[in-house]
């Protein structure tokens, strides 16, 4: 079915691109922990933003978690408001 | 009777006996009206992440507790008016594990479903095939 889909007409130039899913879901990640540093740190790239989900691909229940887990994280100085 | 979990940081100047008298504080106020202690954790000195009070680290200590919503009220106030105490937090939990209990429950009821079906169903592998 997939392989179907992707094909395209000669000439036209070829490129895949994989499809994100979400780390939550695919890891049955049930409960974002605000403690959980190392989790929450692949989500806040340079700048100590939190990453958009078309970006990281995160689906919108687990998104959501994620941002409160986030923003408790921060307000216990377990992660950065921002980078000086 | 609520499950939270209290987490603060302590001055890093502060020694060890310090902090313990800060936690003894902190556990006479929960257990003398009618909470629980389920965990302890001391967490050491870390590195926080921006300044807090011109410091850079500090001591990390969690309280997991079930209790009443007055019980942790004067907590934070205690915790409030403890100097060496640069910052504090409470979080409630019982909603989050129930909702993940019910994820849980959820997922082990489909599990067994799916495992009852596959020996009555012939047609389960070209199922599995289509998807």
């Amino acid at each position: 079915m997939r392989s179907a889909k992707e094909k395209r007409p000669a000439g036209q130039k070829q490129y895949y691109r994989r499809k994100k899913v979400c780390k939550f879901c695919v890891e049955r990640i049930d409960v974002i922990n605000y403690k959980d540093v190392k989790l929450l740190s692949q989500f806040v790239p340079e700048r100590a933003k939190i990453m958009p989900r078309r970006i990281s691909g995160v689906c919108s229940q687990h998104q959501r978690l994620l941002n409160h887990a986030i923003k408790k994280a921060r307000n216990i100085a377990l992660l950065p408001f921002a980078t000086e | 009777m609520r499950n939270y979990e209290i987490m603060y940081i302590v001055n890093p100047n502060a020694t060890d006996e310090e902090v313990d008298k800060i936690n003894g504080q902190i556990e006479h106020i929960i257990t003398s009206g009618s909470g629980k202690i389920e965990k302890i954790e001391k967490m050491g000195k870390r590195r926080l992440a921006y300044e807090v009070d011109k410091q850079r680290e500090g001591h990390y200590v969690l309280f997991v507790i079930s209790a009443n919503g007055d019980i942790v009220k004067e907590c934070e106030r205690r915790l409030r008016t403890i100097d060496a105490v640069i910052k504090y937090i409470t979080v409630r939990t019982d909603e989050e594990v129930r909702r993940f209990e019910k994820i849980r429950n959820y997922r082990q009821k489909r599990a067994a479903r799916r495992g009852s079906s596959a020996g009555s169903a012939p047609n389960q592998s070209s199922e599995e095939a289509m998807q």
